[in-house]
């Protein structure tokens, strides 16, 4: 990534989109929009002092919504560009209120509420269209129940889990019990303040509450006796509910036995038939690097099969099965239920002893599918080139990376669901077409290649 | 005419080609939709088989 920022060769239009293109291979005019981070990108350093003083925070969509972010914000910490970006849906300033914390707070000036979205025209020769997938949305099935049950998650939040950069520094922290620390971290403060109000009352009339309120009879007219029991009322019930959840807090602990669901989306005709290719490899690696933060982790993987088609691959996961605890379960899972202490229950057929089981597990990972991107119809308009039948973009039998127009490729999960180093593999080739388009313009000399450094 | 290319996406796969071209002499223009390149391979720990850091 860094090389990409850094390459005399390269201009990278962060925060763009494609908003027109014109004419053929080996001379296409193309309008971007730059749109307005309300950051000027020539000053910004990326130091992050705006993102410390923004009052405004909301859940962050790189760490899957499992973290959050401010209103200004850099996309993940080692992004690059490392420009900043004002997030307008939530920025105060643009709801009308007063702010500008993040304008005082930067040192570089960088900060530009008056911004505008910029247009440019580019001539190119050759495009290549790589824009990936969508994680596939597992509340599309019911019987997964993945918004109502909390400890059930995507591989792509269970990624964020593990990683030493998200928003759990790498523990296995169960949703449901992030959420009752959360509340216990909101309480403590609201008791606190409740606790002011109360001794303000204390000190008032030389009393301690316990006496007054032992003595308070509810139809009392005096209003400042009232407010004094409300204020006391209103404390007791929040130590309360404390003192409830800072006890069920101690029998937290990481999650440690793991399930994983394989196919949801994915080889299912209600959704799409296709297989996503890269999910039993994805679950295995998660299974395994789970067990290496934490040595007592067992998993479990229901399948209707494995497909470890792959160099290296089979080998990966009978390592898995041998070192890191991993069992892996022939079946088609059925339902996952509500168990005690929020553990989901996966109901499924095993199918070596014919028989219908029930097992609680701390946390539930659904291997979701690789569906092509939401916005792979409007962009296939734009660039004047056709979609199949799942939203992918239609590519050439003959030559697979080649769209329905001549000099615009496709390559990576935009042309059908892959893995990583297949998506590299299908890059380079895409590139080596784009460069086919121009010479066959331009002569097999080039003229007026820029020299890479 | 235009010796430039235009890659859409800057994931793994739009970064792998910009690479390709830059080296091989081809100014390239990476749009991006998300306010830093990385796509979704940035969102992943490791990745399998070798279990590398994804970044």
């Amino acid at each position: 990534m860094l090389d990409v920022g850094r390459h005399p060769n390269i201009s990278l239009l962060a925060y763009s989109e494609v908003e027109k293109v014109r004419g053929q291979a080996g001379d296409f005019q193309v309008q971007i929009r730059k749109k307005a981070r309300y950051v000027d990108e020539s000053r910004c350093t990326g130091c992050g002092a705006c993102t410390e003083k923004c009052p405004t925070v909301v859940p962050d969509a790189f760490n899957e919504g499992l973290g959050q972010r401010k209103a200004i914000y850099s996309w993940f910490a080692q992004g690059i560009p490392s420009t900043h970006t004002i997030d307008t849906e939530h920025c105060r300033v643009f709801a009308g209120k007063k702010c500008g914390a993040c304008a005082k707070a930067c040192q570089a000036e960088a900060i530009d509420f008056d911004q505008q979205d910029q247009l440019l025209d580019l001539e190119v020769g050759a495009i290549i269209v790589a824009v990936g997938y969508d994680v596939f949305d597992p509340s599309r099935i019911p019987e997964y129940r993945y918004k109502d049950l909390e400890n059930v998650v995507t591989s792509m939040e269970f990624e964020r889990l593990l990683s030493a950069s998200g928003p759990t520094g790498g523990h296995l922290d169960r949703p449901s019990d992030r959420a009752v620390m959360d509340r216990i971290q909101e309480l403590e403060k609201t008791v606190k303040k409740s606790r002011r109000a109360v001794d303000n009352f204390e000190k008032k009339f030389a009393r301690s509450s316990e006496d007054f309120y032992a003595a308070y009879q509810p139809g009392d007219q005096d209003q400042e006796s009232q407010k004094w029991a409300q204020a006391y009322e209103k404390w007791l019930k929040e130590k309360n509910e404390l003192e409830e959840l800072q006890e069920k807090a101690k029998g937290f602990s990481v999650a440690k036995k793991l399930a994983f669901i394989q196919c949801v989306g994915s080889r299912d005709i209600r959704f799409y038939p296709f297989c996503s290719g890269y999910c039993c490899m994805h679950s295995i690696k998660e299974a395994i690097i789970a067990h290496e933060h934490e040595p007592e982790t067992e998993s479990t993987i229901f399948g209707m099969d494995i497909r470890a088609v792959g160099k290296g691959f089979e080998e990966y996961k009978v390592r898995g099965g041998n070192t890191s605890k991993i069992t892996y379960k022939r079946t088609r899972v059925a339902e996952i239920d509500k168990g005690r202490d929020n553990n989901p229950v996966v109901v499924y057929e095993d199918t070596q002893h014919r028989q219908i089981r029930r097992e609680p597990f701390d946390l539930v990972i659904l291997a979701t599918a690789c569906a092509p991107s939401r916005a792979n119809p409007a962009l296939a308009e734009t660039l004047g080139i056709e979609i199949n039948e799942f939203g992918f973009f239609r590519t050439d039998e003959a030559n697979p990376l080649d769209t329905s127009k001549q000099g615009i490729f496709v390559c990576g999960c935009s042309h059908s669901p892959m893995d990583i180093p297949e998506s590299v593999a299908q890059a380079s080739s895409a590139a080596t077409r784009a460069v086919q388009v121009i010479t066959r313009h331009f002569g097999p000399q080039a003229k007026g290649l820029r020299k890479a450094s | 005419m235009s010796r430039d290319v235009l890659v859409i996406g800057g994931g793994i796969a739009g970064i792998q080609s910009s690479l390709d071209l830059a080296e091989m002499g081809f100014q390239v223009h990476l749009v991006e939709s998300l306010p830093s390149i990385g796509g979704k391979m940035a969102q992943l720990d490791k990745t399998f088989p070798t279990n590398d850091c994804a970044i």
